[in-house]
């Protein structure tokens, strides 16, 4: 062990976090020991914003954070603020956003809508939206949590496919996480997009009904990421390798025992809320949809299964398509090269050869399949989730061929 | 210097400590630049930046609403001055003494940066300075709390061993020095451990 461990270029690391449940797989390593398994000695810096997370990672401060995967994406491209490349080649996991609405909206939704689906919430909204317009009222308010977030992108999915203009029919705010609450309870918001527990929250005081889940506007989507600086990551392999299996290692026990890692959580005081509502969603306590129905766990949050920790670099692609569709970035700016650049799945494949079966290539195709499925792997066939979209669309589906 | 200098530019502060907001905003207008508002909290920021049209917003880096004000840059709609975070090409050493001192600047899109720079750096200097001043204090508290640990110790191990004053600190000194601590954290254990024995 102590021979291995020597190669480390660096030992002692900072790793920044966001208060939210999807933190969890570096709250995981950390408590449960996987860090110190690989030899490294963490500190997790419990940060205030995104923003706060990438200007530090690009100034050295942090070794390491969870990030948003766009995040890296526009920190590349130098759009927003400051410019430098960044790379993930792990990501946290899969789903755990939401969107929910005020008392007042969701009744308005429930009046309106022809069922229960969340293509049907949105075609509601739309419908409330042209009635306001119709009486001059003010627009709508909502908010997500960053401009380059997957929040963001999944909230104004939804909403085109309800057939609502982002731009032109309401207001888009952002708002951090731990304050989306108390916005919707001073009325300066009508809902949000945010990750858990805050959806959680707004249910459980009372400020709000959780609408749709992320998962409905899109199954399985890629949420937070492991993100690094280029520099960092080729200035410390050996330690960037031993961060993604202790990462590895900490997701894989967190699926397994989901109650016992939101326990980790409340312990160590990594997300300020009580452990009954960061348990809400696993435990069919939180009510969602028009029809305020129970779901599945799975819809909120998955840390391993279906290599979810995998960096598909097609789901990249895909935000820098929706940075482009919402105008954050000209049209004609190239990236594939890009994606290739930010999305690592080759040192993934490299760094974790030993751990099992892992994807073969590097894109998979979005919007085709209902249920699990298999693709191709590095020994042998690799489960991967179910991947709709809301509306039906589908995303680079002519790139990959299902084997047998 | 150009013939005529352009107008002054307008700036706002958003800081929760108001001491150091105040030591910023004199020190600002020492320096000829205008403050036009100074808010302790960012509640209905994006409001008051669309209300004052400030042309750079000096922010505290540890603020949550820094995300909000990230999220003006695409919301041209509402504000026909986009902000973006201050990020001057070629010069990563300003960013990088900003986020040391815990500043954050956001701009109006497409000011020149050479205007920016002197205002950044004033208050990089003012952050630094409250920083120096903030530690300086908790120091002062440190000591003051030791050496009230210190006394303490000292009477438990005159009382419990029988020893003098002086032997005492000795005892405590050798500690301190076998053991790599300051004598307050020395003073610390021994009270933990005398009262539980004694108690």
């Amino acid at each position: 062990m102590a021979l291995e461990h020597s190669s480390l270029e660096k030992k002692s690391l900072r790793l920044g976090y966001i208060p939210l449940t999807d933190c969890l797989p570096l709250v995981v390593a950390q408590e449960r020991g996987f860090f110190a398994e690989q030899g490294l000695e963490v500190e997790l810096c419990c940060e205030p914003s995104w923003a706060n997370i990438r200007d530090k990672l690009i100034i050295g401060q942090l070794d390491g954070a969870q990030a948003l995967a766009p995040m890296l994406l526009a920190a590349s491209l130098g759009i927003g603020g400051l410019k430098k490349p960044m790379l993930t080649a792990f990501s946290l996991g899969l789903n755990g956003n939401a969107i929910t609405v005020s008392n007042r909206l969701f009744a308005a939704l429930h009046a309106k809508a022809a069922g229960s689906t969340a293509l049907d919430a949105a075609q509601a909204l739309a419908a409330v939206i042209r009635e306001r317009r119709a009486q001059q009222l003010e627009p709508l308010v909502l908010a997500t949590v960053f401009p380059f977030s997957n929040h963001n992108y999944l909230l104004r999915h939804w909403l085109a496919a309800g057939g609502i203009d982002p731009a032109r029919d309401l207001k888009l705010v952002a708002l951090p996480p731990q304050q989306m609450v108390d916005n919707l309870r001073l009325e300066h918001i009508d809902g949000f997009c945010v990750g858990e527990p805050w959806n959680s929250c707004a249910v459980a005081m009372g400020q709000g009904r959780c609408l749709v889940t992320g998962y409905e506007v899109w199954q399985n989507a890629p949420e937070k990421v492991l993100g690094v600086t280029e520099q960092w990551a080729e200035e410390n392999p050996q330690t960037h390798a031993a961060l993604l299996r202790a990462l590895d290692d900490a997701a894989r026990w967190a699926d397994e025992h989901v109650a016992d890692a939101l326990q980790l959580l409340d312990r160590g005081h990594y997300v300020p809320v009580p452990v009954e509502w960061l348990a809400q969603p696993l435990t069919g306590q939180l009510r969602v949809g028009l029809d305020q129905s129970v779901r599945d766990p799975a819809q909120f949050h998955v840390f391993h299964r279906y290599q979810a920790n995998f960096p598909w670099r097609s789901q990249a692609r895909w935000f820098l398509q929706q940075m482009k569709r919402w105008r954050q970035l000209p049209l004609d700016t190239e990236t594939d090269a890009l994606a290739a650049r930010v999305y690592r799945s080759d040192l993934y494949r490299q760094i974790l050869a030993d751990r099992g079966s892992l994807p073969m290539l590097d894109d998979k195709p979005e919007g085709l399949h209902a249920t699990p499925w298999q693709a191709p792997g590095t020994r042998g066939a690799v489960t991967l989730g179910p991947d709709l979209f809301v509306d039906g669309t589908g995303f680079e589906t002519e790139t990959v061929i299902e084997n047998d | 210097m150009a013939p005529h200098s352009p107008p002054s530019l307008k700036v706002m502060l958003v800081d929760d400590q108001p001491a150091r907001a105040a030591l910023l905003e004199q020190a600002l207008r020492d320096h000829q630049f205008t403050v036009i508002a100074r808010l302790s909290t960012a509640a209905g920021l994006a409001e008051q930046v669309a209300k004052l049209q400030p042309d750079i917003i000096i922010i505290d880096i540890e603020s949550p609403d820094r995300d909000t004000l990230e999220n003006m840059a695409i919301l041209h709609r509402d504000n026909p001055r986009p902000v973006v975070m201050f990020a001057e090409e070629g010069d990563a050493s300003t960013i990088e003494r900003a986020v040391r001192a815990g500043v954050s600047a956001y701009v109006v899109d497409g000011l020149n940066p050479a205007r920016v720079k002197p205002i950044v750096d004033v208050a990089i200097a003012r952050f630094r300075e409250f920083q120096a001043l903030r530690q300086e204090l908790q120091e002062t508290r440190t000591q003051l709390a030791d050496r009230k640990q210190i006394d303490r110790a000292k009477g438990l191990l005159m009382k419990h061993r029988d020893m003098d004053e002086q032997q005492a600190y000795q005892a405590m000194r050798k500690m301190a020095m076998d053991r790599g601590q300051r004598l307050g954290e020395v003073a610390n254990n021994i009270i933990a451990v005398l009262e539980l024995l004694g108690g």
